[in-house]
């Protein structure tokens, strides 16, 4: 008889990035708790080498080569880390997938600070009603950007990042700035 | 780089039997599936233990959401006690160190075949359910390529065709089970096979849904507050199985989704099919305290 496995250290943190993370995308616009700040959890929890990634951060590669994905342009990549951003261009060019394979949409990781600037209403599935959060650090236009690109179902997930707090919007929720 | 830091050290089994790369795909395909409600994603669907079509799909997720706090609950038809559902408890319990429990308020984690709870479940619970059959399209549409288009194109009018016919050849809607609904106005999706009574228990709910069809590789979600809306005609609405007026012979419970046994003499019995709510009403029956919850059907009727 098997002894249980008790989990890692690496495992207790990507099981716990992994459920902030679902919580979070499922609730859009409600923050959640990081096991430790910064993207380096979330590229643990989720990257290996079946993905594709693009990150604007030259500090991030060493963290993303370690699991095994391979480095690719912006509209090939699956996970994409914008950084902090400073422009919105790049929005321009990330996969949104297809109508057949709607699941071939990046996921987009950002730095931005939650609880200040622009205040943002969001609507959609996982929201009550309706739910206001405020971002900072996006460039102007973002959102209209991302508006203009998203055809639901097709369409990039978005996690906002701010030291150990995240926060998801989801393609299908709809962004108003207020 | 050394080659220290591209191992890990040996173990027997890995945390949760399924191994780094397994729980990373599942982790980006989960993400997917609740970024696109109702939307079937492939999946690659390890091996576990297990036959497919057990509830492997199922199995898989609850293994990637565990950690040694969560609590599972595993239902089999409304059963915590059946041979199915008692493997995977016990298996969960095996290979992640969880503890378990029959109580659907003390749960974290619900995996479950065929059936929803009849207590309203809260944000901080998932519910897991096993799906044998992820293609609502496969009655009308048996080639998956082209039900793949179907989905891509919103092209749903032969559901309601196969619908129509059934209310033409037999006076009513015979989907008894996996009644096809549409998700947050898109995408429709077989909600396992659970009966049309538990269908409008995730219609706006409080609790993330994650479906998982092993066999088929194929996961969806309903995220919490999504709509989910079964089709049906304007001037046919909907009707959830006439188990409102029932009583539980075993619990004296009323108002609940029944399991039919049939009796010697041709009549039928009706015994309550969530177990535990079973269990928990004889408990209060026989004093031994109040812990039921507040269920979605109040007298048998679900408050619109």
């Amino acid at each position: 008889m098997l002894a249980t496995p008790a989990p890692g250290l690496a495992e207790t943190r990507d099981n716990a990035v992994f459920d902030a993370l679902l919580w979070t995308l499922s609730r859009p616009g409600l923050p959640r708790g990081l096991p430790e700040p910064g993207e380096g959890s979330i590229i643990s929890a989720l990257l290996d080498r079946e993905c594709l990634v693009y990150a604007a951060d030259p500090l991030l590669m060493p963290e993303i080569m370690r699991t095994g994905a391979e480095m690719a342009d912006i509209d090939k990549a699956d996970h994409v880390f914008l950084g902090a951003m400073a422009t919105f261009d790049t929005l321009a060019d990330i996969a949104i997938g297809s109508d057949y394979y709607p699941d071939d949409g990046a996921t987009v990781i950002i730095r931005a600070s939650i609880g200040s600037g622009v205040a943002l209403r969001l609507t959609g599935p996982g929201v009550d009603g309706a739910v206001t959060i405020r971002l900072d650090g996006l460039p102007d236009g973002f959102w209209k950007v991302r508006a203009a690109r998203l055809r639901y179902p097709m369409g990039f997930d978005l996690f906002f990042v701010d030291g150990a707090r995240v926060v998801g919007v989801p393609r299908s929720t709809t962004v108003e700035e207020i | 780089m050394s080659l220290s830091t591209l191992t890990k050290p040996w173990e027997a089994m890995s945390y949760g039997f399924l191994d780094g790369s397994a729980k990373r795909e599942l982790r980006r395909k989960m993400l997917k599936s609740v970024a696109v409600p109702g939307c079937q994603m492939p999946y690659a669907s390890r091996e576990v233990p297990m036959a497919r079509g057990w509830g492997t799909g199922g199995l898989q997720v609850s293994l990637t959401l565990v950690n040694p706090q969560t609590r599972v609950k595993v239902i089999d038809q409304g059963a915590d006690d059946s041979v199915n559902a008692a493997s995977i408890r016990r298996f969960i319990a095996r290979v992640a160190g969880t503890p378990t429990t029959m109580d659907t308020l003390d749960a974290d984690l619900i995996q479950s075949r065929h059936r929803i709870p009849e207590e309203i479940l809260r944000e901080d619970q998932v519910l897991v359910l096993q799906v044998p059959n992820p293609e609502p399209l496969r009655p009308v549409q048996p080639n998956t390529s082209i039900a793949r288009q179907m989905h891509a194109d919103a092209d749903y009018g032969r559901m309601w065709l196969q619908l129509y016919e059934q209310i033409v050849r037999s006076g009513r809607v015979m989907q008894g089970a996996s009644y096809p609904s549409l998700v947050h106005g898109r995408h429709v999706m077989t909600p396992s096979p659970i009966p049309r009574w538990d269908v409008p228990k995730l219609h706006m709910a409080k609790h993330l849904t994650i479906l998982s069809a092993g066999r088929e590789k194929r996961i969806f979600a309903v995220p919490p507050y999504t709509r989910v809306e079964p089709l049906v005609f304007s001037d046919v609405p909907y009707k959830v199985e006439e188990h409102g007026a029932l009583t539980c012979t075993r619990s004296g419970t009323t108002g609940f989704f029944m399991n039919e046994i049939p009796q010697d003499d041709g009549s039928s019995a009706f015994e309550v099919s969530d177990s535990e709510w079973g269990v928990k009403t004889i408990r209060a029956r026989d004093g031994e305290g109040e812990s039921r919850g507040e269920t979605w059907y109040k007298d048998g009727e679900m408050p619109q």
